[in-house]
């Protein structure tokens, strides 16, 4: 699997500045939230700021929980900016999971 | 409101998440809007019950003051309907098919009827399925067995709803046409938007001059409403459209895509927003709105006009305003009920709106020349016209306005 991370700028309802994009691949036998937030971590590893990530890659967890298990500020996706964001982080997640798996074949 | 529509409003709170008392606020707003007599409030912090939602000594309680309907705020399953009405002598609502109920009660053009039924089908279609998976488990073959006649009905749901599509399709079409006339035209487009409630109709009416109906109740609005107005010499137009609501379904917004398309097609947002409201909430309904403007692909500038500033002081405005900045893009505070604010509104609206463009054009003399000439006058800030061997015209104005004069002057040539 892979994690894309963008580290960026935003004003409400758009992205001023991307400053870093990085990609992060993992091979795993099972998919589980430890799995998931460590990949979180080690992506967002020296990247300041607070961490933005969609419900469904924490499960729907309640926002303190995910603050506690990642060890840093974290939110869900309020603005369009920042929902802007993960779509692009998106994008270049399954473009460079595409690259990887060309590159195996 | 009359004493015969009286109900009994329901409400479970997740343990984990902390306590919020604007929900029940809200669902009363609500049930008031739709005609409904309130009798009583009944809270429950507790784990989804799976044949009730809420725990059953709450709907005895609820049932002890003789409510005609019981409406809950969290969705209920088919199910759970089910097992309410056969062990409870009482009808039930959720927070859902409330709001349906207001749209239904509102809705005067075609198109919000429509849009309406949609959601309604769209809402019970799965419902119909389910149900109807639940009736063919004890299905016997033979006489009485077939469940021929249910199956239909899911399918005439689907046909209906398919049918309903393409009306709106048409009238979403016809929209689109409007607009670009518009642009044509040379008015800029300004879209209302903001959760419901937050005084967008009374904004509207003190801009423009107008007397939309403007009532302190959620929902008054449902079709999108259009004025002129002129702001340093640009003329504009200022729709005002459906508020927004926390927690809806997708499908309800899909189904009022035709409407929503008013915002996602205009040069300026306007996003209205309630400063009067606690701070929390007030993020809340910021969030919501947010999430209804990325979900109608919103791409335009933005301006949050931070409502009803003068019901509180000037300190605890500028308090709000800097605890909701990283949600509000340019925010400017006004009072469409006492006009205060509105001369900064108007100046950040103009400062926003799409540059003009200057152009130099050449045109033959000839009768279609002068029409279009006469034409632009109206539609564009004419700076220069010179009558050389060819008309000259320096222009400032849109970019369709000079292409729809383009490929007139084309036509011309061509034929």
């Amino acid at each position: 699997m892979v994690c894309a991370v963008l580290s960026a700028q935003v004003s409400p309802n758009f992205i001023e500045k991307i400053h870093t994009v990085r990609l992060v691949a993992r091979i795993s036998e099972a998919l589980d939230l430890n799995v998931i937030s460590d990949l979180i971590s080690e992506a967002c590893l020296c990247l300041p700021g607070t961490i933005v990530a969609e419900r469904g890659d924490f499960y729907n967890l309640e926002v303190w929980r995910a603050q506690s298990i990642l060890g840093r500020d974290f939110k869900y996706p309020e603005t369009i900016a920042e929902r802007t964001a993960i779509e692009l982080a998106h994008h270049i997640s399954l473009a460079g999971r595409r690259l990887i798996a060309a590159d195996e074949y | 409101m009359t004493e015969s529509k009286t109900a009994v409003l329901l409400m479970r709170e997740n343990p984990a998440n902390p306590a919020d008392p604007y929900r029940m606020k809200e669902l009363r707003g609500l049930a008031n809007a739709a005609g409904y007599l309130v009798l009583d409030e009944i809270k429950q912090r507790r784990e989804r019950d799976h044949r009730f939602q809420i725990g059953r000594g709450k709907i005895e309680e609820a049932l002890a003051h003789h409510p005609k309907k019981l409406i809950f705020y969290n969705p209920l399953s088919p199910t759970q309907v089910f097992n309410i009405r056969s062990e409870f002598p009482v009808q039930v609502l959720d927070r859902f098919n409330l709001i349906l109920e207001i749209f239904a009660s509102r809705a005067s053009t075609r198109e919000a009827k429509l849009q309406v039924e949609l959601a309604r089908l769209s809402y019970d279609a799965p419902q119909v399925r389910s149900e109807l998976a639940l009736k063919k488990r004890g299905e016997q073959p033979g006489f009485r067995g077939a469940g021929a006649y249910e199956q239909s009905m899911y399918h005439d749901i689907r046909g209906r709803m398919a049918k309903i599509r393409a009306e709106l399709r048409e009238v979403e079409a016809m929209g689109e046409g409007r607009r670009r006339r518009r642009r044509e035209m040379g008015f800029d487009l300004i879209a209302l938007a903001g959760y419901t409630n937050a005084g967008k109709s009374t904004l509207l009416n003190t801009l423009t001059g107008s007397g939309v109906v403007a009532l302190d109740q959620p929902f008054t609005t449902l079709s999108p409403t259009t004025r002129a107005l002129e702001i340093n010499s640009r003329r504009a137009l200022l729709t005002d459209t459906v508020g927004f609501i926390d927690d809806l379904p997708h499908f309800l917004i899909k189904a009022f895509h035709s409407t929503l398309s008013e915002i996602a097609q205009a040069d300026l947002v306007l996003l209205v927003a309630d400063l009067s409201d606690p701070l929390e909430l007030l993020r809340r309904k910021l969030v919501a709105s947010h999430k209804a403007l990325w979900d109608c692909q919103v791409t335009a500038p933005m301006i949050t006009v931070l409502n009803k500033v003068d019901q509180l002081d000037e300190f605890d405005a500028r308090m709000k305003v800097d605890r909701i900045r990283d949600l509000a893009p340019n925010p400017v505070m006004v009072s469409a009920h006492s006009s205060q604010g509105l001369e900064t509104l108007k100046e950040l609206i103009h400062e926003r709106l799409p540059p003009l463009k200057e152009y130099q054009i050449r045109l033959p003399y000839n009768s279609r020349s002068f029409g279009e000439l006469s034409r632009l006058y109206r539609t564009c800030e004419l700076l220069n016209v010179r009558y050389e061997e060819e008309l000259i015209l320096s222009l400032r104005g849109r970019a369709e306005d000079v292409a729809r004069m383009r490929k007139t002057m084309n036509d011309e040539l061509a034929e």
